[in-house]
């Protein structure tokens, strides 16, 4: 089946579970407090879209400063992390663990001490994008061909010479992974933080509707966020494509 | 051995200097770790923290059900898009798009849907647990070496033995790694949930607390989650290293 | 004593009596023990022996990547004390090649590092590509090259130094049988316009005999040598050639014996 059928069948399918849908609010199978219909969600696309638009530029911006600062510590701590032996031995359990406790955690404590505004969804956007990217930066220096280090060494490459053009291009598709990653971490920890102690935002709103039995406008709300990061992540990955040609 | 004793000592140097970090400011916000001990023990006798048993209990009962739904879930839907190849090539890249979007999005849906109840944690526990497991089994099924398959069905092997004997086995590393990290994100998604909005639970608790402004309480709360988490995962990290161990 | 003519401080490459010992996790390991060896301007030295007899070691310290444990290593009649990038460049077995530059910029890495200006890197490179056959895939990322190919582009960008040593560790070792024959003859040709002193490791006899002006047979673990052939046969060389075959069977024996060695069992 080519390109062109499979883009049919995803198509079709969709398409078949609107229907499918439609027929179950229809028939009161699905009770239409819970599940609206997809025309109401149609309609409510409109209107919600005009008061989720500021919402959403807000939650985008907390993503964007919380995604920046994770990139940098992150990038920044993995090659510490990957490039000397004793500091990987010493603190890896410890980065392991802490990326294993729910981060949720501490979420109330950084709801207490910085309130319910910016600061707390763009700590927690970091807080939760900072550890994938660390992890995933520090795999790619140890993963670096020892042969490659070599052969510069072996031409006379300086420390600083075999760090910029070798350690650097090599590291460089960890670094792109782990951004990729992190880009829906960050938008996810941005969102919880709304959601639990926000006032503005989209998390907030969408919490705000369910709360109010609003379903068709929560169901637009949520395919027009849904929307938003499965764009902003293939262009990442597009992006990351044309970076990469050499591999 | 040397980087053990390293290891003690950034663990001394992190809680010393939370410690002196915590102790001049406002003890309601900043919790000294030496005082975590003492709250611990005073944890029954707090009288408006509601009974913690029942709440651990339901929440445990949650993440099991989750889990549970969430790997058969995964299970079915691995083996349905990695062994029919044209249902694979339609429906994977739908899924890897779905993974695409932060999975707390779901969760307003989920609770208006479910209610605040046991049941919208237990779904989006399963919403997020399934996917690691999903992937998992599709990338188990892809590094099954093909020889292996030959050898067997040259030997007269009919397909649901090869399935058996060769596949499982050889993917079996592979999906291990998937079904651990698929309980760790079960188990936050139901916290998440019980945290965002319930009515019962350790996430209930904590919301509680955080609530009223009982810090100390939350933070014992918190670190028991923690140390209960990680002991979950290690727990499933065990587990794993057996699995690969016999699968080779 | 084996290893040519007394110490000549004069030659490139001077190993006296050096040894390297290695600690792993089963207790310590004698991997080279007591090789010297001179090697003369622009001569071809071939180190032949079975796998694991530390051949790459020795290589590995002529290059001043490994520090003997006995003995010392002489390169221009100075002791080696790390890398020398001026006297000595390295093709490596599985070529080493950057994968995120091109072929040309491989080959001008070690320009690059030493700061020769733009335009003459690309000269030098592309002069050094065109008798490799590549012209034309100079912007070719190593992934798009075939075996054979990147092996070209690393000699070629070792052949960019212009060192007067030449260290190769197997560089055909990762190459199909074929692909092996066919880089062998083509290295003969080359290596007569390349003049340098070349240490050559391999463990194909046919590769030795093809190529080298002295043979150094090795044992196994640990690497000592265990005999020292001359070749002087001219060039190119006819491998059915009753001497030829001769030397192989010599050579064989030789080898046969070290690499059951290796291998656990009595000869």
């Amino acid at each position: 089946m080519g390109r062109l059928g499979v883009l049919a069948c995803q198509a079709a399918s969709l398409a078949a579970v609107v229907l499918a849908w439609h027929v179950a609010v229809r028939t009161g199978v699905a009770d239409p407090l819970f599940v609206p219909a997809p025309a109401a969600v149609a309609t409510a696309l409109w209107s919600t879209a005009r008061e989720a638009l500021p919402r959403l530029g807000d939650t985008l911006l907390k993503t964007l400063a919380g995604y920046a600062l994770a990139v940098g510590l992150g990038v920044a701590g993995g090659l510490v992390l990957g490039s000397r032996r004793l500091v990987h031995a010493v603190a890896m359990p410890y980065v392991v663990a802490a990326y294993g406790v729910p981060k949720i955690l501490v979420l109330p404590w950084i709801a207490l001490t910085l309130g319910l505004g910016t600061s707390t969804a763009v700590l927690t956007g970091t807080l939760f994008a900072v550890f994938p990217i660390l992890l995933m930066v520090a795999a790619g220096v140890r993963d670096v061909d020892p042969t490659l280090v070599t052969a510069a060494v072996s031409m006379g490459a300086t420390r600083g010479q075999v760090s910029r053009k070798v350690l650097l291009p090599a590291v460089l598709p960890s670094v792109l992974a782990g951004m990729r990653v992190g880009i829906v971490f960050a938008m996810l920890g941005v969102l919880l933080a709304e959601m639990f102690a926000g006032t503005r935002g989209m998390g907030f709103l969408m919490q705000r509707m369910a709360m109010a039995f609003k379903a068709s406008e929560l169901f637009a709300a949520t395919l027009i966020v849904s929307i938003l990061s499965i764009v902003v992540v293939l262009s990442l990955e597009h992006l990351n494509q044309r970076l990469s040609r050499w591999r | 051995m040397k980087i053990l004793a390293w290891r003690l000592a950034i663990l001394v140097a992190i809680l010393a200097l939370w410690e002196a970090v915590a102790a001049p400011l406002n003890p309601l916000f900043y919790i000294r770790p030496s005082v975590l001990p003492g709250a611990l023990l005073g944890m029954w006798r707090v009288p408006d923290l509601p009974p913690l048993g029942e709440h651990v209990r339901l929440t445990l009962q949650e993440i099991a059900g989750a889990y549970v739904l969430a790997v058969a879930a995964g299970l079915w839907l691995g083996f349905l898009l990695g062994l029919r190849r044209t249902v694979g090539r339609i429906y994977e890249p739908l899924l890897a798009a779905l993974y695409a979007v932060p999975s707390v999005v779901w969760y307003p849906s989920l609770m208006l849907f479910f209610g605040l109840g046991s049941a919208s944690k237990i779904a989006f526990g399963v919403a997020l647990g399934f996917f690691p497991i999903v992937l998992s089994v599709l990338a188990g099924i892809r590094q099954v070496p093909a020889t292996l398959v030959t050898v067997a069905q040259s030997m007269g092997a009919r397909p649901f033995t090869v399935f058996r004997k060769v596949m499982l086995p050889a993917m079996a590393s592979t999906m291990v790694g998937g079904l651990r990290a698929g309980l760790a994100l079960s188990v936050v998604g139901v916290l998440v949930g019980e945290i965002l909005g319930s009515r019962a639970g350790i996430g209930y608790v904590i919301n509680y607390a955080y609530g009223l402004m009982m810090t100390r309480e939350y933070a014992v709360l918190a670190v028991i989650a923690a140390a209960a988490v990680l002991a979950i995962d290690t727990a499933g990290a065990l587990v794993e290293v057996r699995v690969k161990r016999w699968a080779g | 004593m084996p290893g040519g003519p007394t110490t000549d401080t004069a030659a490139p490459i001077v190993l006296e009596a050096i040894g390297k010992r290695y600690e792993t996790a089963s207790g310590a390991v004698q991997a080279v023990e007591s090789v010297s060896l001179t090697v003369r301007a622009e001569e071809f030295v071939t180190l032949l022996g079975p796998s694991g007899c530390g051949k790459s070691t020795v290589l590995g310290m002529i290059a001043g990547l490994v520090r003997p444990d006995a003995g010392r290593v002489l390169v221009a009649g100075v002791p080696c004390a790390g890398p020398n990038p001026e006297q000595v460049a390295l093709v490596f077995q599985d070529g080493g090649l950057f994968p995120w530059r091109t072929a040309l910029d491989n080959v001008t890495f070690g320009l690059e590092l030493r700061g020769v200006p733009a335009a003459k890197r690309r000269e030098i490179g592309l002069g050094l590509l065109e008798p490799m056959g590549l012209r034309g895939f100079e912007r070719k990322y190593p992934r798009e090259l075939s075996g054979g190919m990147r092996q070209r582009v690393a000699i070629a960008r070792a052949l960019a130094l212009d060192t007067p040593i030449l260290l190769m560790d197997e560089p055909f070792g990762a190459l199909d049988e074929q692909t092996r024959l066919l880089m062998g003859e083509w290295l003969v040709g080359i290596r007569r316009r390349a003049r340098k002193a070349v240490v050559f490791v391999t463990h194909s006899l046919h590769e030795a005999i093809a190529l080298s002006d002295r043979i150094v047979v090795m044992t196994a673990r640990p690497g000592r040598i265990k005999d020292v052939v001359d070749v002087t046969l001219p060039f190119p060389r006819d491998l059915n050639a009753p001497e030829v075959t001769d030397l192989r069977a010599k050579l064989w024996e030789q080898v046969r014996e070290e690499s059951l060695k290796a291998m656990g069992t009595r000869p």
